[in-house]
């Protein structure tokens, strides 16, 4: 039998014969809002919520991030290049859409000339054992991005909560090889598989956002000055709640840090946010992006343009945290629907 | 890669910039930084920061690299601060640089103004040296600054004046005595120059305004779109195309950049 | 009157003081809010025309300060020639306390500003709420009697209105903004005096340094430092926070810990005297840190050592920008 199934009780064996090799990431609660945390005791794992606050790509590309440390000593540097990254990560519990963002952000890192090599090495050590949204929250919209709640291509194993067990697949190779190692996981019934399509169907219809982002990019390219910044940014209130909280943002900045009253310190990068005023400020005191109205649009365009051009996909994985969570509430669904409507007064207009 | 101090030259009456003369500690090092006119390294003072500065010096100067800086912020400030010994870390070369393959056989036409003119001095140094003047014709520069306190690399320009295969305009903002070359902002003298447009290249770089009025004239001169060649600015932190902000619409400036022709810009959105 | 019917009033005179203030050209906009795209929010609205007024709310969710959307931190309303806009504000107590102390500061010109006086009833905390709720969605929020009434899927939740509201809230004397000749409308209290015992203070002030260290410590920790909370606030309206300069680099950006703590310290201090009680830092919060207290620390303070309520009396100089001899100086001896 392909499929295997794993019993809820049983996460806590699961944790005990992957921790020795990996280290195990897995939601918890930490203070008010899940997160993916690092277990050490497999009793923190929480199975019943729908998506982690901070979203997992703060294991690939954590928000602050050791790029190297270093000595000083008279005119003498001596630099420490960090240990090597070798250590192994699983992210049990990944949904799709965060398992998705993981595509986009390696697209973006493994790009061009020069590679992020930290956060190259960080995902080859990482292995996806993700888990199907049966409840999808009313924000969420990842079926706008040719995504559903049960999208377990980007996985390297994929769950499905059958309620008090999960029926286990092996999509990749790494993922089918881990499944071996778990001799002692039971194979699933027909009838566990029927109810897990049974399941994966009405979560699909149970995605309420739809939004048409079929010609964004192209709606979004020739409009670049349109009035419709002006509307869509006008109650921002330019913090970088929607940015820091991104699965697919991945914006930095990089400064040296030094420890007071030694002749040491370290260089680190950390997330940065396109909402920043200093984010493009020039030292000459130029900046291109002066207010709210550039630094919106830039945000829109990134994920609804720029990156489809770069990539040939949407850069957004339909999570909708940030509509859950801006503080002015200026919903992002709302956008696109007001970016939608370009498009179609253009068209009334070559009609006529 | 670390590299030593090996001279500091101030360039200006005001001494807020001064050009850093850096040796590779390590040999290899040096080998592998294979660099063109136009592009620029990311150069640090371990424990201040890392920023963004344009090579000024040529590749056909064998031995070491040059960077003229502006004391600016706390990287800037830092390496003004720097003496002859001490070591600065290095990444590059970034960018794509000036096309000198595209512009050989080509007669070229280079528009500076003010500090800005450091790429333009390397991309200068490398055509007139004897190995490469021949695949170039002529030369024009026309360079500009607020004052004469203001102008850089003077031992060069000295040096260029002598010559006769490169044809050089100074020009400042307002008469002052002693001064014996043009007065004006360089768009005007741009014009009363009048390059011919005949297969040529201008490369235009300077701050923003400049490069405006400069692309108007050059524009009534009837250079096109593809015979304009920028090198923009942008506030930058890794220089690889990753940490997200130089970007012009798809484009990284870091890696797409910094030179981009005048028809590509119009192809670009304007926030920059 | 029961809270939805007190609602439905003011929202009632939101609407009809914004028609009227729009028709009578008296102002160009109006800014207040209007329904949320999701349960729990409020959308701040800014309205040019009459036909548009109905689409103004009120609610108890209404816990963005539109004060801040005035400052010029952010773009300021502007016509089309580039001209400061006239604008009408829905004010509850702490949006003209806000109000108050910006034109104090000489941020805003109440010149052009028309302040529409509103009762507030209170701001639901959204984070108890959602505390309370746990891992399942909330379609629809709603205020019956005493009681907050939450629905969901297979979730229908009663909550008692007073203990859910924001603990500043709780403790707020300025329901509606204090009146000023021509510039208000609608409900403005005359002359507001503060009696104050802070009680709510006494448990966290009886904490010793050390354990006052940990709590702060503790409620901090989880900062992603996204910034919202200044964002958010009227009285964040530097050019350039000291959080972002770096000539000097006042301290790392990190999340270490020492970093978040001092950003929220360094913030809190700017913010005694000049913190007007609204809790909208803790409302927006993506993470769920709760500054109510920091900021009621602040008012104790300037209450008890300077006798001083922030954005109360257009004329009265804050503590922070006046220097007195007879000013308290004992602080400097104690040793918390």
């Amino acid at each position: 039998m392909e499929q295997k199934v794993l019993k809820k009780d049983q996460i806590v064996k699961l944790y005990n014969d992957l921790v020795k090799d990996y280290n195990f990431y897995a939601p918890i609660k930490e203070k008010r809002n899940i997160i993916f945390g690092k277990i050490t005791n497999p009793e923190d794992i929480v199975l019943n919520y729908y998506n982690s606050k901070v979203p997992p790509k703060e294991i690939l590309f954590p928000q602050t991030d050791i790029l190297f440390e270093y000595k000083i000593n008279g005119k003498e540097i001596e630099i420490e290049e960090p240990k090597k990254l070798d250590e192994k990560n699983i992210i049990f519990g990944i949904r799709p859409c965060d398992a998705h963002s993981f595509i986009l952000l390696m697209n973006f890192f493994s790009q061009g000339e020069f590679k992020d090599e930290i956060i190259m090495n960080r995902r080859e050590n990482t292995t996806l054992i993700g888990i199907g949204c049966n409840t999808p929250k009313s924000t969420c919209f990842c079926t706008s991005i040719e995504g559903n709640p049960f999208q377990k291509e980007d996985m390297d194993i994929f769950l499905v909560d059958l309620q008090d067990k999960y029926l286990v697949e092996g999509i990749s190779d790494k993922g089918k090889k881990l499944i071996k190692r778990l001799s002692w996981l039971t194979d699933a019934t027909n009838a566990d598989i029927e109810m897990a399509q049974e399941l994966g169907k009405k979560a699909e219809e149970a995605i309420v956002t739809k939004i048409d982002l079929k010609n964004i990019d192209k709606i979004l390219d020739p409009n670049f000055d349109h009035q419709i910044w002006k509307e869509v940014s006008e109650i921002c209130i330019g913090c970088g709640t929607c940015s820091f909280l991104c699965p697919t943002c991945t914006c930095f900045d990089v400064i040296d840090e030094n420890v007071p009253n030694e002749n040491r310190g370290r260089r680190v990068r950390i997330w940065d946010t396109c909402q920043s005023c200093l984010y493009t400020l020039h030292t000459s005191g130029h900046n291109p992006r002066n207010s709210c109205i550039e630094r919106v649009r830039n945000r829109i365009l990134h994920k609804f343009c720029y990156y489809p051009e770069n990539y040939g996909m949407l850069g957004c994985v339909g999570c909708g945290r940030c509509v859950q969570l801006c503080p002015a509430n200026n919903d992002l669904r709302a956008i696109i629907e007001k970016i939608n409507k370009i498009e179609q007064k253009k068209e009334e207009k070559v009609t006529v | 890669m670390l590299t030593t101090v090996k001279d500091i030259i101030s360039e200006n009456k005001v001494n807020d910039i001064k050009t850093l003369e850096l040796v590779f500690k390590n040999e290899e090092d040096y080998k592998s930084f294979q660099y063109i006119p136009g592009q620029f390294a990311e150069i640090s003072l371990i424990g201040k920061g890392e920023c963004p500065i344009g090579i000024a010096s040529s590749p056909t100067e064998v031995g070491s690299i040059m960077f003229t800086i502006k004391k600016m912020g706390t990287v800037t400030s830092g390496f003004h601060n720097c003496e002859v010994g001490d070591t600065v870390g290095l990444r590059g070369p970034c960018g794509n640089g000036w096309p000198i393959e595209e512009m050989k056989g080509k007669n070229i036409v280079v528009i500076g103004g003010g500090f800005a003119f450091s790429t333009l001095r390397s991309l200068i140094i490398y055509i007139l040296d004897d190995k490469h003047r021949k695949d170039y014709k002529n030369i024009t520069v026309v360079y500009g600054n607020r004052d004469s306190g203001e102008v850089l690399y003077q031992p060069d320009l000295e040096d260029w004046k002598k010559r006769d295969d490169i044809n050089v305009i100074l020009t400042i903002d307002r008469e002052e005595e002693g001064w014996t070359d043009k007065v004006g902002f360089v768009a005007p003298v741009v014009k009363e120059v009048a390059p011919s447009p005949e297969n040529a290249i201008a490369v235009v770089c300077g701050p923003p305004i400049m490069i405006k009025t400069t692309i108007a004239v050059l524009e009534e001169l009837k250079f096109k779109d593809e015979q304009i060649l920028n090198s923009l600015e942008m506030r930058m932190k890794c220089g690889i195309g990753k940490c997200g902000r130089c970007n012009i619409g798809n484009k990284f400036v870091c890696v797409d950049g910094p030179v981009f022709s005048l028809a590509e810009l119009k192809e670009m959105p304007s926030e920059y | 009157m029961v809270i939805e019917d007190q609602n439905k009033d003011i929202e009632q005179l939101i609407r009809d003081l914004a028609r009227k203030l729009l028709k009578e050209k008296e102002v160009d906009v109006i800014l207040g809010y209007t329904k949320g795209t999701i349960p729990l929010t409020s959308l701040p609205i800014v309205i040019d025309k009459v036909e548009d007024v109905d689409k103004l709310i009120w609610n108890n969710l209404c816990y963005i300060n539109l004060a801040k959307y005035l400052v010029p931190r952010i773009p300021t309303l502007m016509n089309e020639e580039g001209q400061k806009l006239k604008v009408g504000i829905v004010s509850k107590g702490c949006i003209g306390r806000a109000l108050i102390h910006l034109s104090v500061e000489h941020q805003i010109d109440l010149e052009n500003i028309k302040i529409i006086g509103i009762p507030c009833n209170g701001i639901i905390n959204r984070k108890k709420i959602e505390d309370e709720i746990g891992e399942r969605e909330i379609f629809e929020i709603s205020v019956s009697g005493d009681n907050i009434i939450i629905k969901g899927e297979d979730l229908e939740q009663t909550l008692p209105f007073n203990e859910y509201l924001n603990d500043l809230c709780k403790t707020c004397q300025v329901k509606s903004p204090p009146s000023i000749e021509n510039i208000c409308v609608g409900e403005c209290l005359e002359n507001p005096v503060i009696e104050d015992d802070f009680s709510d203070m006494t448990e966290f002030d009886s904490k010793t340094p050390e354990e006052k260290w940990e709590y702060i410590k503790n409620l901090l920790d989880t900062c992603t430092r996204c910034y919202a909370c200044r964002e958010v606030c009227p009285m964040c309206y530097c050019n350039l926070c000291f959080v972002d300069q770096n000539q000097p680099v006042w301290f790392g950006k990190t999340t270490a810990y020492s970093d978040i703590f001092t950003f929220h310290l360094i913030r809190a201090m700017h913010m005694a005297g000049r913190c007007v009680g609204c809790g909208a830092c803790s409302s927006v919060c993506p993470m769920g840190i709760d500054l109510n207290l920091i900021n009621r620390s602040l008012e104790k303070i300037a209450k008890e050592r300077f006798n001083f309520t922030s954005g109360i009396d257009p004329e009265a100089l804050p503590p922070m920008m006046a220097f007195d001899m007879e000013d308290d100086q004992e602080f400097m001896m104690e040793e918390d």
